[in-house]
């Protein structure tokens, strides 16, 4: 189980595991701490041209283009310097994400049926987008901060303590304060601010259900109702939000107020100093912006803190999917054939979904011909699909369970296996892509000509005719939508194309009606003569056209032959055959 | 409307233009706020002057006056000298001690003022947009079902959510703007009057930051934007591909996937890349324009010292306005994309709250008796959505006050039309549907519904608790009515077996049901509000047989009494009806009995051979 974002990742520990991946990157860092350093120095030095400045305004030398000059040195030195140091450590960012994103990417496409019935593709997509940004904000932006923080009271003190000790001994204390202040602020300011988030996140949902309902309200003349419960919602946010308002202006006045206690302390201690001629005015107006440059920092301190604890939560979260094993395990025996000649068995197979205690079949004993058509019925939940997944591989089977031409699935290629079995699943899931992409999903190179002919095989020439561009034409919600029975008849074509040596149709029908059932299935057992072929329905009529019909009951054989023998034999399937027939008797002879 | 104005709706409206009408209409929802706003102004003002003073304490009353002892240098320090020697007097300390003292207190005069401008700006600005916010949606709610037809609920939520949101953005934006703006102007009205041509001097950067300001604007504006589409697309790929995972899987697509979605990963590397050198080296000349500011101050004031035009302490004082000069500018450079994006965001809002799509209500509304008998008649009807084919023909029917039709047909032969017609969720052609003999064109909307029960295919479960699912919050259904209807319709097995039974909080959409036991919760709720007429609209997926049997007792116990139309996709729905219609095409095939039409109607024994159950 992975983690919820709130469950873990207090241990900034995790963080230590960017470690390798920032590796790659170590000549970008190391030359950006080095540039930070460099383009700190220069900054100090400015407030140091400024006293020359001063002190030689104030004795009334006139030398002033000296120290200006400086100045403008500095100036021009350290923006070459910053802006090269900021730039690599922000591609450093930029480097990393990316490489997290494509592993990311890698790992996510080998998990399968197990995983996400665990986990739903929005929470990925969750770690992908904001769990992925908050690493890199940290890098590009928690690294110039921390560094920030550690170049400027280091060298900031330096140079107050070198200009005048007694003075920096008396601005010093005030700042771990400041520094306490700004981190307990800001720890508040991201408690309210997530609670306003919360608020909005639920204003969000719910307007968006109350709009996906909004026909039934209006059928209840409800509506009116309705909006005097949202303005409860939008007024829950207004007080969090107004709330937030107080506490980050709090924050905006309380910091500059404490921060001027160590200006009060330089005007206050430092014009001593001068009155006295202890220190220069000139290092007395420097000692402003030396305070300054070590006060900015600490300011930062909570954002800095939230950050990293953010991006640990986030980085654990990142990690548990790099972390991810390959569902399936490809580990080929090397001693199956090439090409499958079609013969599908099971030996005992018992299989239990991950995480549920109801078994989904249960000792099944299976042997099917090459060349064979096989029809799988039964109720809802009777394994049906199971079954057929379990032949592609698509869920796990116990070791040597199912056999495919003699070998257990395990022992063939996963790609080898996927493409020489294929599956049409019951859900018909197109791509946002072009019609011609949806049905040549497999292989996006091949031609249009068997493209087509297994589109007409599918009954979908007049659908493409009407589409504005044929098969060129984009599918999905920027594009045209198709019907039910248009996608499903399109995922028919999908598997169809790839002419598998076994194809196994998952309930393809449903959403067909019955005279083009009809046309596509004299087409589809006419060209699969020879080839093996086994396909769920609900409908006795097709049933009744396979070579022999397998009816599961909750994941056991109820029966198993020949349309003529289930009748016989007075099971589920002679039932539901009598009555179905019954029903079309009655409609033709009246 | 056309469906073309209604693609418009959902139309990306980027927002290119400043429009100053919108900006207008905008502040005229903030117009119940313009005390607040008053009081916010007067706050920033003086907020800004405090603001102001502190330099000249720091330069003119100490460094100038107590440091240096310059005697009246004739520059303007606002009676600050004057007063920081009356309070040495008063305190009897040191002036030096009195200039802090001094500092302090305006620090802290700032911090007081300055946090009530900005909760009370927060507090006008919060409150005005909640009023925008349930006023759109309140509008969009009454919308009728035409549009709720074409529309997508996500992008009809985002108008209501994050649209109003950056106009927070925008307010807030432009708030902290004026508290830019005022200072500038008031420490600018300073430096004149100290130094007018050390000031000009100093003016001469903010082109130069301004010209890059909207140089860096113009220019990221384009990068992000391709930024943020590359990553939109690097997001879409990965969502895509976890969604079709297994039919990825199926046809051994991974490693083309993967090669595909690194091509994209670079794309939008690079487009990151640009973006951010960008932003960088604008952030850093950004900041290394107030240092060389410094400089030409330092050179110039220095100058003017030596010709006794100026004071240390005033040079000083220039050094300390550079960032009130600069900030706005920069301020305003950050104001500006928000600004364009807000002003998409507003035309989004507006166009919703000016979408005019009503139904006809009656200039005269017929009066009803208190319980209608519920005779229905359907004559010549003919309809067509807007700008569509028509997708009823000719419809003739006539439902015997109390009597249960059922009707059934082929996918798309018009019957959802032809029972949202009754409620009239759509514009019903006058003189065609007649309820008691009065045309339904002559009973408000609101009335008719209340009257007629709607179950549709695609029930919805609203999140609350099953009993708030049941009353829909109609204060007028308690909870004991409520608990009889569940009763009755043979959902309270389900329900007391939960453990906070009726007070059980459901799941986003009532997940943690099953679709049968949602089906009886949506029984329950028509028959909780007891309308004189019923409309059913069966569920088609298969639902188990122990719900079935649930389900077909709910129906009998709720179109007792009750003149119902249900499309029916059962054989006993069918069979238990007093008629039946077959549509096809828009048009009624056959109608009567169900043993009648066995042999009348071709299409009646093709669904009847396959149990109704077609899709």
């Amino acid at each position: 189980m992975l983690a919820k974002p709130e469950s873990t990742g207090r241990d900034w520990r995790v963080l230590l595991r960017l470690g390798p991946w920032l590796r790659r990157q170590r000549i970008l860092i190391v030359f950006a701490l080095i540039a930070f350093a460099v383009s700190r120095l220069l900054e100090a030095a400015i407030p140091l041209f400024l006293r020359e400045v001063i002190d030689r305004i104030d004795t009334g030398n006139p030398a002033l283009l000296g120290p200006v000059l400086g100045i403008v040195a500095c100036v021009l030195a350290r923006l070459l310097v910053v802006t090269s140091a900021r730039i690599g450590i922000r591609q450093a960012g930029i480097n990393l994400v990316f490489d997290l994103r494509q592993t990311l990417f890698d790992r996510l496409q080998s998990q399968g049926a197990t995983f996400f019935t665990r986990h739903t593709v929005g929470d990925m997509m969750t770690r992908a987008v904001s769990d992925l940004g908050l690493i890199r904000r940290l890098v590009s932006m928690g690294t110039i901060m921390a560094v920030i923080m550690v170049y400027a009271t280091v060298i900031g003190f330096a140079a107050m303590f070198y200009l005048a000790p007694s003075l920096a001994w008396m601005v010093a204390p005030p700042l771990p304060f400041i520094a306490w202040y700004a981190s307990r602020a800001s720890k508040r300011m991201n408690s309210s601010s997530r609670q306003t988030q919360e608020r909005l996140g639920e204003l969000t949902d719910r307007t968006q259900e109350r709009f996906g309902g909004i026909r039934t309200l209006q059928a209840m003349a409800r509506e009116d109702a309705e909006i005097e419960r949202f303005q409860t919602d939008n007024e829950a946010y207004a007080e969090a939000f107004r709330a937030q308002a107080r506490v980050a202006s709090a924050m905006t006045s309380v910091m500059p107020t404490l921060a001027a206690v160590a200006t009060l302390t330089v005007i206050g201690y430092g014009g001593h100093l001068v009155l006295t001629e202890q220190i220069t005015k000139g290092t007395f107006v420097a000692f402003f912006a030396y305070v300054a440059m070590v006060i900015a920092p600490m300011r930062s301190m909570g954002f800095l803190v939230n950050l990293v604890q953010r991006a640990a939560v986030a980085a654990g979260r990142v990690f548990e999917v790099l972390d991810l094993e390959p569902e399936i395990n490809d580990q080929p025996s090397g001693a199956t054939p090439g090409r499958m000649r079609g013969v599908l068995a099971a030996w005992g197979l018992t299989y239990t979904h991950p995480g549920s205690s109801n078994v989904a079949l249960a000792d099944l004993e299976l042997d099917i011909q090459a060349g064979e058509t096989i029809a799988i019925m039964g109720r809802v939940g009777a394994g049906k699909s199971t079954l057929l997944a379990l032949f592609a591989r698509m869920l796990e089977p116990p070791a040597g369970s199912v056999l495919i031409d003699g070998h257990p699935v395990a022992d063939w290629p996963l790609r080898e296996l996927r493409r020489q079995v294929a599956l049409v699943p019951q859900d018909a899931f197109l791509f946002a892509q072009p019609l011609r992409e949806n049905l040549s999903y497999d292989d996006p190179t091949r031609e249009l000509e068997p493209i087509l002919g297994a589109a007409e095989a599918a009954d979908l020439e007049s659908t493409i005719t009407a589409l504005p561009q044929g098969v060129a034409t984009l599918i999905g919600e920027r594009g045209v939508t198709l019907s039910g029975g248009q996608r499903q008849r399109t995922t028919l074509a999908r598997g169809l194309i790839r002419e598998a040596p076994i194809l196994l149709l998952d309930d393809c029908f449903a959403s067909v009606d019955t005279d083009t059932e009809e046309r596509i299935l004299d087409r589809l057992l006419a060209e699969r003569t020879g080839l093996t072929t086994l396909m769920v329905t609900h409908r006795v009529s097709t049933a009744r056209r396979a070579d022999r019909i397998l009816v599961l009951e909750a994941g056991r054989i109820e029966g198993f032959g020949s349309h003529a023998q289930l009748l016989a034999s007075e099971g589920w399937y002679a039932e539901l055959a009598q009555s179905q027939q019954q029903a079309s008797a009655r409609a033709m002879e009246s | 409307m056309t469906p073309a104005s209604a693609r418009m709706f959902d139309a990306d409206i980027s927002g290119r233009i400043f429009d100053l009408g919108l900006l207008r209409r905008l502040f005229g929802w903030l117009a119940p706020q313009r005390n607040r706003l008053l009081i916010s102004t007067l706050l920033v003002l003086v907020t800004a002057v405090l603001q102001v003073l502190l330099p000249v304490v720091l330069s003119l009353v100490v460094i100038d006056h107590l440091l240096m002892d310059e005697a009246a240098s004739g520059i303007p320090d606002l009676g600050l000298v004057a007063f920081t020697e009356w309070l040495a007097g008063r305190l009897g300390t040191h002036p030096l001690v009195a200039a802090c003292v001094l500092y302090g207190g305006l620090q802290l005069a700032i911090a007081v003022t300055g946090h009530y401008h900005r909760i009370t700006l927060a507090d006008a600005v919060i409150d005005g947009l909640a009023d925008l916010r349930r006023a759109v949606f309140a509008h969009l709610a009454r919308l009728p079902s035409s549009f709720w037809d074409r529309v997508a609920v996500g992008r009809v939520t985002t108008r209501v959510t994050n649209d109003v949101e950056s106009l927070y953005d925008l307010l807030r934006g432009l708030g902290a703007l004026v508290g830019e703006l005022v200072p500038f102007f008031v420490a600018l009205s300073i430096m004149l009057a100290v130094d007018a041509k050390l000031t000009l001097a100093l003016l001469a950067f903010a082109p130069l930051l301004a010209g890059l300001t909207f140089g860096f604007r113009m220019l990221s504006r384009e990068l992000y934007r391709r930024a943020r589409q590359s990553l939109s697309l690097l997001n879409q790929q990965l969502q895509e591909n976890l969604a079709g995972l297994t039919v990825v899987q199926l046809h051994g697509r991974e490693t083309e996937n993967l090669a595909r979605y690194t091509a994209t990963n670079t794309r939008h590397r690079k487009n990151e890349g640009r973006g951010m050198r960008l932003e960088t080296v604008y952030g850093a000349v950004n900041d290394s324009l107030g240092s060389l500011a410094l400089a030409l101050v330092l050179w110039l004031g220095g100058m003017a010292v030596f010709e006794d035009a100026l004071t240390l302490g005033a040079v000083v004082l220039f050094t300390r306005y550079i960032d009130m000069l600069f900030s706005p500018i920069v301020a305003l450079g950050e104001q500006y994309n928000q600004l364009f994006r807000a002003m998409a965001s507003g035309e989004r809002i507006f166009q919703a709250l000016d979408w005019r799509e009503p139904l006809t209500e009656p200039a005269h509304p017929a009066r009803l008796p208190s319980r209608l008998a519920g005779a229905i008649r359907i004559h010549d009807l003919t309809f067509a959505y807007p700008g569509g084919e028509p997708v009823l023909e000719d419809i003739e029917l006539d439902i015997a006050a109390g009597s249960t039709l059922a009707v059934v047909g082929p996918t798309g032969s018009g019957k959802s039309t032809l029972v949202r017609l009754l409620p009239r969720l759509y514009e019903v052609p006058p003189g065609s549907i007649f309820i008691d003999d009065i045309d339904v064109n002559h009973i408000p909307s609101r009335e008719l519904r209340r009257r007629i029960g709607i179950v549709l295919q695609d029930f919805h479960v609203f999140s609350g608790s099953i009993l708030d699912n049941i009353t829909l919050n109609d204060p007028a259904i308690d909870r004991e009515v409520a608990i009889a209807a569940a009763r009755a319709v043979g959902a309270n097995g389900f329900i007391e077996a939960l453990p906070d039974g009726y007070d059980t909080p459901l799941a986003e959409r009532g997940r943690n049901l099953s679709q049968g036991q949602r089906q009886l919760l949506a029984f329950a709720r028509v028959l909780a509000a007891d309308p004189e007429i019923l409309i059913l609209d069966e569920a088609t997926a298969s639902i188990d047989p122990e719900s079935e049997r649930l389900i077909q007792q709910a129906l009998a116990r709720l179109t007792e009494g009750r003149t119902s139309i249900i499309i029916a996709h059962r054989l006993a729905t069918v069979t238990d009806a007093d008629a039946v219609a077959v549509l096809v095409n828009g048009r009624i095939e056959a109608a009567g009995a169900h043993a009648d039409l066995l042999g009348r109607s071709p299409t009646y024994a093709r669904l009847h051979a396959m149990q109704f159950q077609e899709l």
